[in-house]
């Protein structure tokens, strides 16, 4: 209503503009920036639990392994860290799309032009970066507290271990689907992560075929990335280009398979029920 | 961009205008046509919606009734899409749902489950600006008519405080205001008034029957409660076992249940009489005071009526009263649903 109590018709303040993909991407990114500086309570728990899972690892295998962990510390830690941001980011999305269902705002975000599926793409570019943050901050914990030191190119960790985790991703797509079309399955998804130890650790010079498998290949250039001190300018390019094949592969795997769980719920009417 | 073109050419808060045209043209809102759903297979398949056509005119609201397993839900999730129907096809202002699925999700919102649907983390502008932008407008484009809502729904004071922290009524509020912040045209509210205070589903009330009649929306509202059916509502569609058995304006079907039934109040009817009129006419006593008054009540009066009168002119009755009977939306509800579970039963039909 105007101040004279008429109606006021709604373009008449100012005509709406119509929103973008700049403007959705802007929308979702804020959105969880917001949570994440207004709630910090999950990111804080999710950093003690990493620690002091990394000191039990750590003090731990020095008292039954002594110097023989000592001599592998590095290589630990970097896989350490890997493993966090695998965590973080797997389980970021597919319990996102859980809570969304549960929320009844998975059901909006279907009814939109934009559809609830380049949100949840978005969503989990928000949460690789959140992981991230959070992970430089375990990450200097733990070379704080074994007084190690690894080569942090910048541009080398964050673009290797950013597409190792993009394959991730897809796998954290891919349980949401899943989790959309049978909702108990979801807990037993999230053991899925402790198989990310196996993955990180995977013998690819031994069984190059594992290079395949998502986070294998990565972690291994991770490695030589932060211990060995090769820059990402030196790998070569099958091994980049083997690393973007797998992330891009297992993104858009994991992203077709949440695409068809969500369309298969709208054919049985379970999306949003709970 | 087409799909900004094609917001441009008809949506959303920007669209007053577009909704004129439709009207104009009579493009209709939302247009079922030979919907069905069945879920599962074999014997234990439930028909949930049943070869459904309606259709709904831009800028009126239309009450959605019907038992609980009628098949309300059902039908509202196909129309919005959350559900895929086994057959049938839904248009909403003339877009297939199925076919041009962005074109018409740019008109359609949903409060399908009260104070869910709202990210209560955030605060109520956030939650408007969010919907918004998904709704694809740029929120910084509406700001005002943004204000303008909150305002309307008594949401100002609260509109920097997250939903988290609100009552179920306030959240109930908010979550309507979402649904209109990105300026959807056709606007699907199931129990909008639900856990609201008197005051506060007035104010809903007289709130929905403005953006309808002023603002031009056109709104599908589904509820248990038939006062704010028949206060809010141009239109009812009554479901039952998945199928419409019932689709007319609330005056209509009020006038068609009270056309014939009469009560008459007398303090001249003694026992003899009520008796003889049981015998004679099946009248029902539906009253007797303390003062010795006592009224009857004729069903399917018609022509009957006359002879009751004359039965009661030749005892010396002098009448007190006598009524049409105005009957609630409830009993034309109740009888209506009634009628079309007794017809399924007997027919066998799976429900």
């Amino acid at each position: 209503m105007s101040q004279d109590g008429t109606a006021v018709p709604h373009s008449a303040a100012t005509d709406p503009r119509p929103a973008t993909y700049y403007h959705l991407a802007k929308a979702v990114l804020y959105r969880e920036y917001l949570i994440f500086i207004r709630y910090p309570a999950n990111a804080i728990g999710g950093i003690v639990i990493a620690l002091f899972f990394f000191g039990i690892l750590f003090y731990g295998g020095q008292l039954l392994a002594g110097q023989a962990l000592t001599d592998s510390i590095e290589g630990i830690i970097v896989g350490y860290f890997l493993w966090t941001l695998s965590v973080g980011a797997y389980s970021a999305v597919s319990n996102d799309i859980s809570s969304e269902v549960q929320w009844g705002t998975l059901e909006r975000h279907i009814t939109t032009p934009f559809g609830f599926a380049p949100v949840a793409l978005l969503k989990g570019v928000a949460k690789v970066i959140r992981t991230f943050l959070t992970s430089a901050i375990v990450l200097a914990v733990m070379l704080v507290l074994t007084g190690t030191r690894l080569n942090l190119d910048p541009i080398t960790v964050v673009v290797v271990a950013g597409l190792a985790i993009t394959s991730v991703l897809g796998l954290g797509f891919a349980a949401g689907g899943v989790t959309v079309l049978y909702k108990q399955i979801g807990n037993w998804l999230n053991l899925l992560q402790f198989g990310f130890v196996v993955l990180v650790s995977a013998p690819v010079f031994a069984l190059p075929w594992m290079r395949i498998l998502p986070l294998a290949h990565g972690s291994a250039m991770l490695q030589r990335a932060m211990v060995d001190g090769v820059r990402l300018w030196e790998f070569s390019i099958t091994d980049l280009g083997l690393l973007v094949i797998v992330a891009v592969g297992y993104l858009a795997v994991g992203y077709a398979v949440f695409h068809l769980a969500t369309r298969r719920a709208r054919r049985l009417g379970v999306l949003g029920d709970y | 961009m087409q799909q900004d073109t094609a917001i441009a050419q008809h949506g959303s808060i920007a669209t007053d205008s577009n909704h004129n045209e439709a009207i104009e043209t009579a493009v209709p809102a939302l247009k079922l046509t030979n919907l069905s759903k069945r879920f599962g297979t074999g014997d234990d398949a439930i028909v949930a919606v049943d070869d459904v056509n309606l259709t709904i005119e831009p800028g009126s609201i239309v009450g959605l009734l019907g038992p609980n397993g009628a098949g309300k839900t059902t039908l509202i999730k196909c129309a919005l899409g959350i559900i895929i129907p086994d057959s049938g096809s839904v248009s909403v202002f003339g877009n297939r749902v199925d076919g041009t699925r962005r074109s018409a999700y740019r008109d359609v919102d949903a409060m399908l489950e009260g104070a869910r649907n709202d990210y209560w983390r955030l605060t109520v502008r956030e939650n408007l600006r969010y919907f918004a932008t998904i709704h694809g407008i740029d929120p910084n484009s509406v700001t005002q008519q943004h204000d303008r809502l909150l305002d309307r729904l008594e949401l100002t004071d609260k509109a920097d405080t997250p939903v988290r922290d609100l009552s179920r009524g306030m959240k109930q509020k908010v979550s309507l205001a979402s649904v209109l912040a990105g300026g959807a045209s056709l606007v699907f509210l199931d129990e909008p008034t639900l856990g609201l205070d008197v005051e506060s589903s007035r104010t809903l009330q007289q709130e929905l029957r403005r953006l309808a009649h002023e603002d031009g929306r056109t709104i599908v509202l589904s509820s248990h409660n038939m006062d704010v059916i028949e206060r809010v509502c141009d239109r009812v569609v009554m479901m039952a076992n998945g199928r419409i058995v019932a689709d007319d304006s609330v005056n209509e079907l009020l006038s068609d249940a009270t056309r014939d039934t009469v009560q008459i109040t007398s303090a001249d009817i003694d026992d003899r009489l009520v008796e003889t009129l049981i015998d004679r006419f099946s009248v029902t006593v539906v009253g007797e005071t303390a003062a010795g008054r006592t009224t009857i009540e004729i069903t399917h009066a018609g022509e009957r009526l006359y002879d009751v009168l004359d039965v009661l002119r030749n005892e010396a009755v002098t009448i007190d009263d006598i009524r049409t009977v105005q009957p609630q939306l409830e009993e034309v509800f109740v009888n209506l649903t009634g009628m079309e579970s007794e017809q399924t039963a007997t027919s066998g039909r799976a429900e």
